[in-house]
């Protein structure tokens, strides 16, 4: 992941489609992919998350935040890549752009139950007034 | 119910906006200037289903959902005659026309049972519906479905390519979903267009440096055509920033 940022950073765009998955190469406009690479300026790269993707797996999940500049503005690529060991190698297989996270759960704390808080009172008579 | 028709070739019809298969947008992108026009179709409507099959469908409120149809389309004002259409009224690129021009006075983009009123000359046409014409349409069925048939066949190849960009593109753009879902709910309807470019990296057999070497000159020429005309100011502001656009593109050549 972080080898085809640097690639795109330089421009190498041998290895960016070196590391496709097979099913992407045939999808892959080079051309497109080159002229994008040459018209920005890439600032920084954040890996965001990672899922699997060790030493025992197949297939792996980054999910990256890669800042450039174009025509003077700074902008995020924010993607979650999907890889997947091909013959030893790690290849890009998909992403889903400026994914969204997980669905944000709040427990309801029931007014008799213990406060959240550790006080060791009834939730009413605590941070719940 | 029949509907009789036949084609005066008046040229009326060669004048504006041309939705275009992506075939035919490739090869016809040194005469056109191209954008990708989205167009939501309310749920509801007519043309709903086969809108949402041919395109996507984006979720509205109120568990509602439009359809939205995206198509290649040659961005032309609807005073302007089509670039080809020579002096004569006739068609200069007859053999090699776009499909959607083939196909008239039909379309592929809706369907066979919903063509009824594409026979109905617009205000200015003059096709010849009289009783010298042969019958075209009949009991909501197309008489020769070839060119009907061939278009519907490219839209749906076309589909395979432009539903995967428009959820990749809407995934990268958040305002243009907003957009999208504003234009569902405006009464009189619209468009959103995006940029020709777009749509090049999913064209993996397209150069982009050779596609924007053919649109530089296009965008340029109407550009002009529109500089002193205060009404076609969209259309202006589009050319001269698809002009820059390409123009730039096609400097990152090494």
């Amino acid at each position: 992941m972080r080898s085809r940022f640097a690639a795109f950073v330089q421009g190498d765009l041998d290895y960016i489609e070196r590391t496709h998955a097979k099913e992407v190469r045939d999808d892959f406009n080079r051309s497109a992919a080159e002229s994008t690479a040459k018209s920005v300026e890439w600032v920084s790269l954040e890996i965001r998350d990672t899922f699997s993707g060790g030493e025992d797996d197949d297939t792996g999940t980054v999910e990256f935040a890669a800042r450039f500049k174009k025509d003077g503005a700074l902008q995020i690529h924010h993607e979650r890549s999907n890889f997947r060991r091909e013959e030893g190698r790690w290849v890009y297989v998909d992403g889903k752009m400026n994914p969204k996270g997980k669905p944000r759960r709040v427990e309801k704390v029931g007014r008799n139950e213990p406060c959240p808080c550790g006080s060791g009172k009834k939730y009413k008579k605590c941070c719940g007034v | 119910m029949e509907r009789r028709f036949s084609c005066t070739a008046c040229g009326k019809c060669c004048h504006g906006l041309l939705p275009l298969t992506i075939d035919d947008a490739l090869a016809h992108a040194d005469k056109f200037p191209l954008v990708v026009m989205w167009t939501p179709v309310r749920q509801g409507g007519r043309s709903f289903r086969v809108t949402a099959d041919l395109g996507i469908t984006i979720q509205l409120k109120k568990r509602k959902l439009a359809a939205v149809r995206i198509a290649p389309t040659a961005y032309i004002p609807r005073t302007f005659p089509c670039p080809e259409l020579t002096e004569e009224g006739l068609c200069a690129i007859h053999a090699v026309k776009p499909q959607r021009c083939r196909t008239m006075p039909f379309s592929a983009y809706r369907d066979e049972k919903d063509q009824d009123d594409l026979m109905i000359p617009r205000s200015g046409w003059v096709c010849d519906t009289s009783d010298e014409a042969p019958v075209v349409y009949r009991d909501t069925s197309i008489i020769d479905r070839e060119d009907f048939e061939v278009e519907r066949e490219r839209l749906v190849r076309d589909a395979a390519i432009l539903k995967p960009y428009a959820e990749w593109l809407l995934d990268s753009v958040p305002s243009l979903r907003m957009e999208l879902q504003k234009i569902a709910l405006k009464p009189g309807g619209g468009w959103v267009l995006v940029a020709f470019s777009t749509l090049i990296p999913r064209l993996p057999k397209v150069d982009i440096y050779t596609f924007a070497e053919k649109q530089v000159p296009v965008m340029k020429a109407f550009a002009q055509r529109t500089a002193d005309n205060p009404g076609l100011a969209e259309f202006h502001q589009r050319y001269v920033d698809g002009a820059a656009e390409w123009e730039t593109l096609a400097r990152t050549q090494s």
